[in-house]
């Protein structure tokens, strides 16, 4: 190579590696945000090794400070707050990605629904109008208080409201795709909707689900704390980073330590699934990349 | 521009009956019973026909939803199951709090949020763009009731600057109400501050490339101007619609916040009806913020036509 | 990174007019953008001198530095992206190149002005027009809202807008493409500019409407006394409009004459390209004979990413020797005010166009 160019940095790495890092300094934050999430993924699977029990009451060690025994400090019961946050990894990781599934799957499907059948269209519509005008959090309250509490109630809860939104997002999706001329031709030369529909429109709906279902993902974990927090979620036997506040609300003044450890963990967590989220957004639609 | 506001009014119609329609058949196909639910694991049978009996279920499905809908039209919203007192009734006593916080915590965010847009698209991909921005992907993630208990710690407890919890209502003097709710405002605005600042800066940027600012530079108009004057009334509908979404959002996050600040609006009557497992209320509090939700949207629609003159035709 | 370049001297491009003729003076411009790919030498040592009063034509294909020239001139160029690298712009004895922002300002607008080449994006949609031209008017002559809105409709009324009072009142959108364009030229005349920079004001048009909007810029110019640069690719526009012509090739000139002069003995091989390449009548004389082909420049423009030692045009130009690859021309005077920049003239014009 001629290296006599004056000035100009020589590289000597090899072309490929030398992608990769193209790609991995473009992408910051899906890489940055991707390798938070794994870090929490191994504390989520790794938590009996990491943690002792998160149900273990020592009435004698009530609200103590963080220290070299309890690194989080202890609950009014005594109990550990970082055996209690590290195993609430696991029920924040498992209610976020189930209810994107959920919300996603069910969104998918009503969406799809809607951008082919006009009739289908003029009333669910309709009814995602009304189900969007409720506040979330009181829709999911509502079902909380009509049924036994359960991790998949909660499940089901905060994943209804989140239906809407992931429908008109694919329903506009397959209208615009619809409306290019190539699937006209194909549809008014007899080509069948159920083709259409796996070859043309499913593939162009699945780059906004993705990015759609990290914001549902990071939203249902937001709220299912927000839920426990009020005492409407997760049975409070489970320990999640929501119960975890929720109990520390009363003693916050001299053991603000419940609040704020579950608190941070909460909001990294959110935030490295908004990161990927906003990643993908921008390298998946580079229409919008530049602006948002 | 009287029939486009027409318009929407009579779009709200239909969304309000979904609502209605929604909250009843929630009730009445959710499975199991919501009698037994609602009353409680060691209820006698007495209790739980009781309960039936005041949500209407022993009635034909039929009746009740006459009934339901009948009151619905006479603002009825329903009777709590415990205090026997009128939701109506309820939701007033409790109004003030709530919408001294919802409106305090909309003038703070808009207040910060629309000059950080403003700038930070001024300021594209400088440090002053990229600290807004990184306030905007912060305020998203971290929880209302973190950053209430923060404050908490910070304001009241450390500096003792201003009180830690309750609230003053405004008969007792508009300087305690503000002090009062100035904490839980900033608490609950911070979510919706990043999500105006980011919508403002996205606008902005799009606007700011269009041909006619350029015709107001050429005209040797100031920056200042080209920025309020000339760019950002064109930049916001997008930022008023979502002013208008983060509206909702903000009714979820005062319940949350009336808990984190101990204030007594609706969100504590959400929180007492939720530990008596008392739907009538939380039905009632559902239609009126669904109520409000479409209210604000309508006001977020007409106030479109004040700044696009291409929508007043 | 030959450091060999030539660069046209100075003395050869500067009209040696008396120094009050002449209203503007660019010397040697050059205009740069940095892009993730390079930098793009828009303008590329571009001079030239616009006399008070006088119609100036520049020509060239898209791409060619044309527009850049005039946002340059304006002081316009987007601050991020691109920046005047070189050379001097001196309009009446002050030198805009190393004005500040503030002191920019108060020239934009008042004494050189700007029109775009698309009117319908052009006007704020959310402003009337109205107030769009007392803006001008309040800014650089301290108008008061009362006076500004008068002088608007006076100048509507200027620009041949019918019921002026009403239109004043009107949004863009409520008017059509031309009238938009007597609005822009209504808001760029409002404090009676000794320029105005017209960047193809008429190719967005209709073309019924493309001679009313020249038509209605001339006479202004007459009755204002305004210098106008009209930027064009259209050489039918040129031959009724212009004085004089610059062409432009790839961010450089390549020609400057007395429009008639151009017209009727180009001297440069891109300038005769472009001429051959418009269709015309043929005259009384040459019916009968076999017609003549329309003449196509082959080739494509030079990238401008990368610096061009030679000529620019050489590449596509039939009579191009290997000095014009090596060796920039000058812009060397071929005949009365007449300048070519080319090697080969003497042999370009021995040819009969």
């Amino acid at each position: 190579m001629a290296s006599t160019t004056a000035g100009l940095p020589v590289t000597t790495t090899r072309p490929r590696s030398n992608a990769v890092w193209t790609w991995v300094r473009r992408n910051k934050t899906i890489v940055g945000g991707s390798l938070i999430l794994l870090a929490l993924l191994a504390i989520a699977l790794l938590a009996p090794w990491l943690a002792g029990d998160p149900l273990q009451f020592e009435p004698t060690n009530r609200l103590k400070r963080p220290s070299d025994q309890f690194w989080f400090g202890t609950d009014q019961f005594g109990r550990d707050v970082y055996s209690r946050v590290i195993y609430g990894t696991r029920i924040s990781l498992i209610i976020g990605f189930s209810v994107a599934v959920v919300a996603t799957f069910i969104g998918l499907v009503i969406g799809v629904l809607c951008g082919f059948y006009k009739a289908v269209d003029a009333v669910m519509m309709r009814v995602m109008d009304g189900m969007m005008a409720i506040p979330a959090i009181l829709l999911a309250i509502a079902l909380i208080t009509l049924m036994k509490a359960s991790l998949m109630i909660v499940v089901i809860a905060i994943a209804i409201p989140e239906i809407p939104r992931v429908a008109r997002l694919v329903r506009s999706v397959v209208l615009s795709v619809r409306s290019r001329p190539y699937i006209e031709a194909a549809i008014s030369s007899g080509t069948r909707n159920g083709r259409i529909m796996v070859r043309h429109i499913l593939p162009n709906t699945v780059a906004p689900l993705i990015v759609q279902a990290t914001y549902v993902c990071a939203s249902a974990i937001l709220t299912e704390a927000g839920l426990s927090f009020l005492g409407a979620g997760t049975p409070p036997e489970i320990p999640s980073w929501g119960n975890v506040i929720s109990l520390g609300r009363t003693f916050f003044q001299i053991a603000p330590w419940i609040i704020f450890f579950p608190g941070i963990l909460l909001a990294i967590t959110v935030l490295a699934i908004n990161l990927v989220g906003d990643g993908l957004r921008d390298s998946l639609d580079p229409r919008i990349s530049r602006r948002m | 521009m009287t029939a486009y506001i027409l318009r929407r009014l009579i779009a709200t119609i239909p969304v309000m009956i979904v609502v209605a329609l929604f909250v009843f058949f929630l009730l009445h196909l959710t499975p199991g019973d919501p009698a037994a639910v609602i009353a409680g694991d060691d209820a006698s049978p007495a209790e739980i026909e009781g309960i039936r009996r005041k949500l209407g279920l022993d009635r034909p499905v039929w009746e009740q939803f006459g009934v339901y809908i009948w009151n619905l039209l006479h603002g009825d919203l329903g009777t709590s199951i415990f205090s026997n007192l009128p939701v109506m009734t309820l939701v007033k006593q409790r109004l003030e709090p709530s919408l001294v916080l919802a409106v305090a915590t909309l003038v703070v965010a808009v207040a910060f949020a629309i000059p950080m847009g403003v700038v930070a698209a001024w300021k594209a991909d400088t440090t002053i763009d990229r600290v807004v921005m990184g306030f905007s992907v912060l305020g998203f993630a971290v929880p209302v009731f973190l950053v209430g208990y923060l404050l908490i710690y910070v304001f009241a407890i450390q500096l003792r600057w201003l009180p830690v919890q309750g609230y003053r209502p405004l008969s007792e003097g508009i300087v305690g109400t503000l002090r009062s709710i100035a904490l839980p405002a900033f608490a609950l605005g911070m979510a919706y501050m990043a999500l105006i600042a980011r919508i403002t800066r996205a606008s902005m940027l799009e606007v700011l490339s269009e041909d006619y600012i350029r015709t107001a530079h050429a005209k040797g108009v100031a920056t200042r101007s080209v920025l309020l004057r000339h760019a950002l009334k064109n930049a916001a509908v997008p930022i008023v619609t979502v002013i208008g979404i983060g509206l909702a959002l903000l009714i979820s996050g005062v319940v949350i916040t009336e808990t984190v600040f101990n204030i007594p609006g609706l969100g504590r009557l959400t929180v007492d009806a939720i530990l008596k497992r008392d739907y009538p209320i939380i039905q009632g509090l559902i239609i009126l913020f669904a109520g409000a939700k479409v209210l604000v949207n309508l006001l977020i629609d007409i106030s479109y036509t004040f700044f696009d003159p291409r929508i007043r035709q | 990174m030959t450091m060999a370049t030539t660069v046209p001297a100075e003395s050869t491009a500067t009209s040696k007019a008396g120094q009050s003729d002449t209203i503007l003076s660019v010397r040697d411009l050059r205009t740069q953008f940095f892009t993730r790919d390079g930098v793009v030498r828009a303008v590329d040592g571009i001079s030239f001198d616009l006399n008070r009063g006088e119609t100036l034509c520049i020509v060239g294909e898209s791409g060619c530095g044309k527009s850049v020239t005039a946002l340059s001139i304006m002081g316009l160029i987007p601050q991020r992206a691109g920046r005047i690298v070189g050379g001097t712009i001196n309009f009446e004895g002050t030198e805009l190149t190393t004005q500040t922002e503030a002191e920019m300002r108060k020239i934009r607008g008042n004494r050189i002005s700007m029109i775009f080449q698309e009117p319908m994006t052009s006007l704020n949609p959310v402003l009337t027009v109205g107030a769009q031209i007392a803006e001008s008017l309040s800014i650089h002559q301290g108008l008061d809202r009362r006076a500004a809105r008068d002088r608007a409709i006076d100048m509507l009324a200027l620009v041949r807008i019918a019921d002026p009072k009403r239109r004043a009142g009107e949004y863009p959108h409520q008017l059509s493409g031309g009238m938009r364009q007597r609005v822009m030229i209504a808001i760029a005349l409002a404090c009676n500019p000794q320029v105005l920079v017209a960047d193809e004001p008429t190719t967005a048009l209709d073309v019924t409407i493309q001679a009313q909007i020249l038509n209605l810029m001339l006479e202004l110019k007459d009755r204002l006394g305004t210098a106008i640069i009209l930027i064009t690719h259209d050489l039918g526009v040129v031959a009724e409009t212009a004085q004089r012509v610059i062409v432009m090739y790839a961010g450089r000139t390549v020609e400057e004459a007395p429009v008639e002069e151009l017209l009727r003995n180009p001297k440069h091989p891109y300038t005769r390209g472009l001429i051959g390449s418009i269709p015309r009548r043929r005259t009384a004389a040459q019916r009968g004979r076999p017609r003549t082909r329309l003449q196509e420049i082959t080739g494509l423009v030079p990238s401008l990413r990368e610096e061009i030692p030679g000529c620019a045009f050489a590449p596509r130009c039939g009579f191009a020797v290997e000095r014009c690859q090596l060796e920039r021309p000058t812009l060397d005077i071929h005949g009365a005010s007449h300048r070519a920049a080319c090697w080969e003239v003497a042999r370009v014009t021995a040819v009969p166009q």
